[in-house]
């Protein structure tokens, strides 16, 4: 176990090099020069301040030595300076990535508690009315693309109603509708594969042992079907959560929520690449372990699956 | 941060869905802001996106200097129509060859840390601002002091231009003459710094500036989260009224979208919206006296390459112009919302303002420009190249103008869109032809500023490969042009030099050194059923400084 662990470390290493060294080139071969985007007016720059940036952020470095000194700087926790700010890339996404993570998490909760439970209810009452009514429900949630869903939301709460800010702040008010926007569509999908999972389990030969030996049914459902049940979900929310992690561009953008999203968007617009490169190491570096917690999560819960 | 970009992979669709562009106009009059003697006190609440700089040392696009000019007071100001009139300038002096500059500044005022503003403070804040190492922006507006050169090369800390014969006395010795100088002291990099500023980088001071201003900074700079500015209770000229502005920091993807949906839902109290948004905002705002119109100092042109390509010909640039059919576009495409340009000056310049100076603009004539293209040697079949950038709402009225140019020239348009900094790019090159999408703004409010980077010979400024360093980038050259702008230049009186701008704004007009295409009109909303006096000022900001409570 251990040594698995530390195996899928030394993995992290390699998967984050690999996807910065892919970005470096890509960000090297797009057109577009980073320092002509800091300022964006009308008029052309002195070029000796261009040359002067230029030299001062290593541009005119071939992409090897550039890349070579970003790695020399990541091992020791640097990811750089920004171009627009001057500020460490790591002091502005820092505290981006704090909020995007309580975002997640707030998100990833609603997902689980709404999602399980719809889920799991549906599957126990097989075709009623509830079963047929959530299934309905959750295929127009999943169908939604979330842009449209976070508009109207705001539209209704903020606009029209005025129950919401619009521009988040540190209350416990702001995060709840870019949270539910982020929610409803991964909800709707863990209830539908919580659903299906749990069906599954219900039919299986082991359910149908322990029901036969007598074992309460309270036993039954959280001894045997429950913990087989979520196994592929905690899969999908492993992942889901990543990818929350990761940015949710869309929805940060939508309700200006200052996480690492809308860093990472701002920063394509501006072609600020220290800061791209740092959200994609970031990002890459919390996939990696969240799918590494996932995997250990199956052993815990599976004890059929051996780590090794 | 306005410009288009090189949007990338995955994010293409996503700006696309989400691109709020900040342009727009109206013909209409309307005043919106309140009468009567407003009283103190309120907050003032708007949204902006990050700045690139909030002191005066890079200061730069509007955002940034709706912050630096609320917080600094230099020695005069730009009016909203393009008039200076002194601030902390009490009077000013310049010596027969226009070469030397006396400035008497107002005695008595004070930074909010109680430092004095005296001549040192603004020798202190300019020599800041030209140091190499600040690598500045927007230095280059200091390049005519004596000595700026030196600074700039490393050679020296400080301009050998500037000197404080006493405490309130600023003497400015220029390399060259410019009878124009103290208007170019209304832009923000002129400010005067107090001793705490230190060198152009540092943080400490540049994340809460210090001031003169009419506010201060309450706290530092929220980045990409909030600026918040009190008014500053010892400002040395008239007081403003408002206790407090709070700027909300949007993002630059949808930041219009929310300071529109913001003013609806009463969380700011003025605002830009999304062009597609207008007609509705106008319906619901104009009505209620919340609805501002103005035409400011951007002016939108098609630039033509004059010394090269289909386009050589003076006869065939009119052509083009006579081939568009503006009212159509202005129609259709903006939605009736902006206005038709017929000058190459800005109508916010009232002093020199020629309207229907280009007779081509006033009316689209495809029989006329058929005829000019024909003189002009400009065949059916030819190509022409029209550039523009991509990402900021260009492309739909370019769509119109390439196909009414073909149409009634029987011509091939080639419209290629690129990134910002590339459209700059193919501009510059040597070979360039055609015509490129092209506006400009002005610093400060002189002709000067328009005419001179825009349209003189050396502002063309080729380098050793023939790649045009200057902004001149139609490469237009007509020595009679030059010569009237180098006479007002060395006109002293206002008014004659003034007339000589208008004569050389004539002059290329008559032979089309640019197309111009419609006015910039910047349309706003401002909450004035709470405040009044709510008007945009010369930077397209509100004018903080005199918004009362009503």
């Amino acid at each position: 176990m251990g040594r698995y662990v530390v195996r899928r470390l030394g993995q992290l290493v390699v998967v984050v090099l690999g996807a910065t060294m892919i970005l470096f080139a890509c960000l090297f071969v797009l057109p577009g020069d980073p320092v002509g985007q800091i300022a964006g007016s009308d008029k052309a720059r002195d070029p000796a301040v261009i040359a002067q940036l230029h030299k001062q952020y290593g541009l005119d470095d071939p992409l090897i030595v550039q890349y070579g000194n970003y790695v020399g700087k990541l091992v020791q926790g640097d990811l750089g300076e920004d171009y627009t700010q001057s500020r460490p890339v790591s002091e502005i996404l820092g505290p981006k990535l704090a909020n995007t993570a309580k975002l997640a998490t707030a998100a990833i909760v609603l997902d689980i508690i709404i999602g399980i439970s719809v889920g799991v209810l549906a599957a126990m009452r097989r075709y009623s009315i509830w079963d047929v009514s959530a299934t309905f429900v959750t295929t127009l949630a999943i169908g939604v693309p979330s842009i449209v869903l976070g508009m109207i939301m705001q539209r209704v709460f903020v606009i029209e109603l005025g129950w919401f800010p619009l521009i988040a702040d540190d209350s416990f008010n702001s995060i709840v509708l870019p949270a539910v926007t982020l929610a409803i569509i991964d909800a709707a999908l863990v209830a539908q594969l919580a659903r299906s999972t749990m069906l599954e389990v219900l039919g299986a030969d082991y359910v149908k042992t322990a029901v036969a030996k007598g074992l309460p049914r309270r036993t039954v459902l959280t001894r045997h079907i429950l913990r087989n049940s979520v196994i592929p979900v905690i899969t999908y929310l492993g992942i889901s959560f990543g990818g929350l992690l990761g940015g949710a561009i869309i929805t940060e953008t939508i309700f200006n929520w200052n996480g690492i999203g809308l860093a990472l968007i701002q920063a394509i617009q501006q072609n600020n690449n220290p800061v791209i490169v740092g959200v994609v190491t970031i990002s890459v570096a919390v996939f990696v372990v969240l799918n590494l917690v996932v995997d250990l999560l199956y052993a815990a819960l599976d004890p059929r699956i051996r780590l090794a | 941060m306005r410009g288009a970009n090189s949007a990338k992979w995955v994010a293409g669709a996503i700006v696309i869905a989400l691109a709020a562009t900040a342009c727009g106009g109206s013909d209409d009059d309307s005043s919106s802001s309140g009468k009567g003697a407003g009283k103190a006190g309120g907050t003032f609440r708007l949204g902006i996106t990050e700045p690139v700089a909030i002191d005066p040392y890079n200061s730069q696009e509007s955002e940034g200097i709706l912050v630096t000019d609320n917080l600094f007071t230099g020695l005069y100001e730009p009016t909203a129509d393009g008039k200076v009139i002194p601030a902390l300038a009490t009077s000013k002096e310049v010596s027969a060859d226009g070469k030397t500059w006396t400035f008497k500044i107002k005695p008595g005022t004070k930074f909010s840390n109680g430092e004095a503003v005296d001549a040192e403070s603004f020798i202190r804040g300019w020599n800041r601002v030209a140091q190499k190492t600040a690598a500045s922006d927007v230095a280059y507006h200091l390049a005519g002091i004596a000595g700026f050169d030196d600074v700039q090369a490393g050679k020296a800390t400080t301009m050998s231009g500037l000197s404080a014969p006493d405490a309130n006395t600023l003497q400015v010795k220029l390399s060259a003459p410019d009878f124009e100088f103290y208007v170019k002291t209304t832009h923000t990099v002129f400010s005067p710094v107090p001793k705490v500023a230190g060198d152009a980088k540092n943080k400490t001071y540049n994340e809460a500036p210090i001031g003169n201003g009419p506010f201060k900074m309450q706290g530092s700079w929220q980045h990409n989260k909030s600026i918040t500015l009190v008014r500053n209770d010892s400002y040395g000229l008239t007081k403003a009224k408002l206790d407090e502005v709070k700027i909300e920091i949007l993002n630059s993807n949808n930041g219009v979208t929310l300071e529109y949906q913001g003013f609806e839902a009463g969380t700011f109290d003025w605002a830009r919206m999304p062009t597609p948004q207008l007609p509705a905002a106008k319906a619901k705002y104009d009505a209620q006296g919340e609805w501002i119109d103005e035409n400011t100092n951007g002016m939108n042109y098609l630039l033509p390459i004059t010394d090269n390509g289909p386009l050589k010909d003076k006869k065939a640039r009119e052509a083009i112009s006579y081939a568009i059919d503006r009212d159509a576009i202005i129609k259709g495409v903006f939605q009736g919302m902006q206005t038709k340009s017929t000058t190459i000056l800005p109508p916010a310049f009232t002093s020199v303002y020629q309207k229907d100076l280009c007779q081509s603009c006033i009316k689209s004539d495809p029989a006329k420009a058929k005829q000019l293209a024909k003189e002009a040697g400009l065949t059916p079949g030819t190509t022409i190249e029209l550039g523009y950038n991509t990402g900021a709402g260009h492309e739909e009225w370019i769509q119109a103008v390439k196909q009414q140019v073909e149409k009634v020239l029987g011509v091939k348009v080639k419209a290629t869109g690129k990134p910002f900094a590339e459209l700059l790019a193919d501009q510059q090159k040597p070979g360039a032809t055609g015509m490129y999408r092209f506006a400009w703004g002005a610093d400060y409010p002189t002709p000067d500023n328009f005419l001179y980077p825009l349209l003189d010979t050396a502002s063309i400024n080729k380098d050793a490969s023939g790649k045009v360093t200057g902004d001149n980038r139609g490469r237009y050259s007509n020595p009679a042009f030059d010569a009237l702008l180098a006479k007002a230049r060395a006109t002293e009186a206002e008014a004659g030099r003034n007339d000589l701008y208008k004569q050389a704004e004539k002059l290329a007009m008559d032979d089309m050194a640019l197309i111009p295409l419609w006015n910039r009109t910047q349309l706003r909303l401002a909450n004035t059923k709470k405040f009044a006096d709510i008007k945009m000022d010369f930077h397209e900001d509100p004018n903080l400084a005199e918004i009362s409570l009503k």
